[in-house]
């Protein structure tokens, strides 16, 4: 429920991160594109600018050539007129400009077909007016080939030419004046626009971190609290375990010194009744002896087989009763002797306790292997030779029937923790018992052998104190491999 | 031995099969003094205090007293009696239970308890712990606690 809660909350913090990332790309590329058309704007302004200048040299340009027309025709007649100080020079250099004139804004004017005509007319008609000028000033004053008139219609044509030229030009000045007028408007539109995007995006971005790190401290701030209160909720937790075990321990302690009780009285009792076989046999007998008609078989039978069986019977479960009771103080005790570690040198401590039951292993005629080089490892030494000595011992205990035994026992270390091996070739475990066997008062397979079903359940609880773990690998006539799994350096009581 | 006649022994155990087994035995060993049996800790203590026939007003006792009480620790009847100021810290004290755990058995031996034995399981060996407790206490001198 709440793993589900949580897996949706993360869903949609996930959805909001993307959508977020997702809007302020799109921001961002927004403003990049607001900026390149600014800049495009900005670069079109700058032509404009430019041609509005180009526009305004043709103008001048146009407007020096009346200039020099009127000089010419000014010039001309000063000439004529033969007023000092004007001369032919004067006329020429008129002239020149005029023709210069012309030819700059020829030059000017190369992108604007309507204007190369005019210019082209232009040049036409202002040689032709030269010419005509020249000829009515020439000493042999050919005046009467070309009428004045004529002259004064063509002079006429050429500056109405020029005038129409420069209207021409100024409409397309106000054209890109206009022109460019808007396309400053545009520009600002542009600018205001990407100002207000980007004022978006960023107050966007700045909620977007102003949540982020909010959220980053507020995880830093339980983080550190949680930090803080970890180490006094590990303590808190180990009391809590420390205080279960030992709860457990007093518990399974109490319970078998109080069930030994009323065995104390099973025991004397059934004593007692056994006592008092012996003078009701006796007065069985006299009887027999001195009137035997008053005893039949049921009162014989009763006294000599059924009361004797039936004191057996308790004897011998009051004995195993005390067995277990006692197997389960020995079990509350072991919980209760502190660990020692210290640094043992597994080879040696092997062979130590296969010596132990070196007797029953010769009687039997196993062999027993012993790994060379086995880890150094650092726990109780005598919680692991119990252990070792338990599991050597089932081994010796549950041979395979005419099969000669073998046990191996190796040792590896693998990531901080020691796997030791006891491996042998017996009749096995089935599966189905993998776990049983190592419950307390539980056993596996034919009941031929003599025990409580103790050993294991002492050794998980050993291999539990440790810190470590024992599993079996085995199938039922196929032997079994069981496995001891310790850390390397014991750690602290493990409170399981 | 008329010293030990008068000696009173007071049995404190609350399981009457067990007390029925001890007095047997005690009776078996040949001891006929007074037994005086009682189930629970505060009418123990209360005999043994203030009754006209305890043994702080009549005669020397020696006491067995069994540790699992149901109203009280045996321990605390234990250092009651050897506390001190008690009259009766001269009282020899057996301590007859089921527990046989060390530090119990070290506990008892501190506060005072005179002989500590482990009911065991097995009668036979019962039956003999007591027998043997009977010829004790035909040997032992119990000192009188109106003397002091």
């Amino acid at each position: 429920m709440s793993a589900q809660q949580e897996f949706l909350e993360r869903q949609a913090e996930r959805r909001f991160a993307r959508t977020v990332l997702m809007l302020i790309t799109l921001g961002f590329a927004a403003v990049m594109f607001a900026g390149l058309t600014a800049a495009a704007i900005m670069v079109r302004g700058e032509e404009q600018a430019g041609r509005i200048d180009h526009t305004y040299l043709v103008e001048r340009e146009v407007a020096g050539i009346r200039l020099a027309l009127e000089q010419m025709r000014s010039a001309r007649r000063g000439f004529i007129l033969a007023l000092p100080g004007v001369g032919e020079a004067s006329y020429s250099s008129a002239a020149a400009r005029l023709l210069h004139g012309i030819d700059e804004v020829a030059r000017l004017t190369l992108d604007n077909p309507v204007q190369q005509a005019n210019v082209a007319r232009l040049s036409a008609m202002a040689r032709t007016l030269d010419g005509l000028f020249r000829a009515s000033m020439s000493p042999s004053r050919a005046r009467a080939a070309v009428s004045e008139r004529e002259r004064q219609q063509l002079a006429a044509k050429v500056e109405a030419l020029a005038m129409r030229m420069l209207a021409g030009e100024r409409r397309l000045l106000s054209e890109r004046n206009s022109a460019r007028i808007a396309s400053v408007r545009t520009f600002y539109i542009v600018l205001a626009f990407t100002a207000l995007l980007l004022l978006l995006v960023g107050l966007g971005s700045i909620w977007v971190i102003r949540r982020y790190t909010s959220a980053l401290l507020a995880s830093r701030m339980a983080l550190q609290s949680l930090n803080q209160n970890l180490e006094g909720a590990v303590a808190e937790r180990t009391t809590d375990l420390q205080r279960a075990n030992e709860e457990i321990q007093r518990f399974a302690y109490i319970v078998s010194h109080d069930l030994r009780s009323p065995l104390v009285n099973v025991m004397g009792f059934t004593a007692e009744l056994d006592a008092a076989i012996a003078p009701l046999d006796a007065m069985v007998a006299r009887v027999e002896e001195h009137a035997p008609e008053l005893v039949d078989d049921t009162v014989r039978i009763a006294v000599r087989e059924e009361l004797p069986e039936a004191i057996d019977f308790i004897r011998s479960s009051t004995h195993k009763m005390d067995r277990l009771i006692n197997a389960i103080l020995r079990l509350s005790r072991q919980g209760r002797r502190t660990i020692t570690p210290e640094r043992l040198d597994l080879g040696q401590l092997t062979a130590g306790v296969v010596d132990t039951l070196r007797h029953r292993i010769d009687e039997l005629g196993v062999a027993v292997s012993i790994a060379p080089d086995m880890p150094a490892i650092v726990t109780d030494r005598l919680a692991v030779e119990q252990i070792l000595s338990n599991l050597v011992e089932n081994a010796v205990k549950y041979l395979k029937p005419g099969r000669p035994g073998t046990i191996a026992i190796s040792a590896e270390a693998r990531q901080g923790r020691v796997l030791i091996d006891v491996a042998d070739n017996g009749r096995g475990i089935a599966p189905r018992d993998h776990e049983r066997v190592f419950d307390l008062f539980r056993r596996s397979g034919a009941q031929d052998q003599p025990g409580e079903g103790i050993g294991l359940a002492h050794v998980r609880a050993l291999a539990y104190r440790l810190g470590g773990t024992i599993s079996v690998r085995s199938d039922l006539d196929e032997g079994a491999t069981f496995t001891l799994n310790l850390p390397a350096m014991f750690a602290g009581e493990n409170p399981l | 031995m008329n010293a030990q006649q008068a000696v009173n022994i007071v049995m404190i155990e609350d399981d009457e099969g067990h007390a029925r087994l001890i007095e047997k035995n005690i009776r078996r060993a040949g001891i006929s003094n007074p037994i005086h049996h009682f189930l629970d800790g505060t009418s123990a203590v209360h005999f043994l205090y203030e009754d006209a026939h305890g043994p702080v007003h009549n005669g020397p006792a020696l006491i067995l007293l069994d540790l699992n009480l149901p109203d009280m620790s045996g321990i605390d009847i234990l250092a009651r009696i050897k506390g001190e100021a008690s009259p009766l810290r001269r009282a020899p004290v057996v301590v007859l239970t089921t527990t046989d755990d060390k530090f119990e058995i070290q506990r008892c031996y501190d506060l005072g308890c005179n002989v500590y034995i482990t009911k065991p399981v097995n009668y036979d060996s019962f039956a003999a712990a007591i027998r043997q407790l009977g010829l004790f206490l035909s040997v032992i001198q119990v000192p009188d606690i109106e003397e002091n």
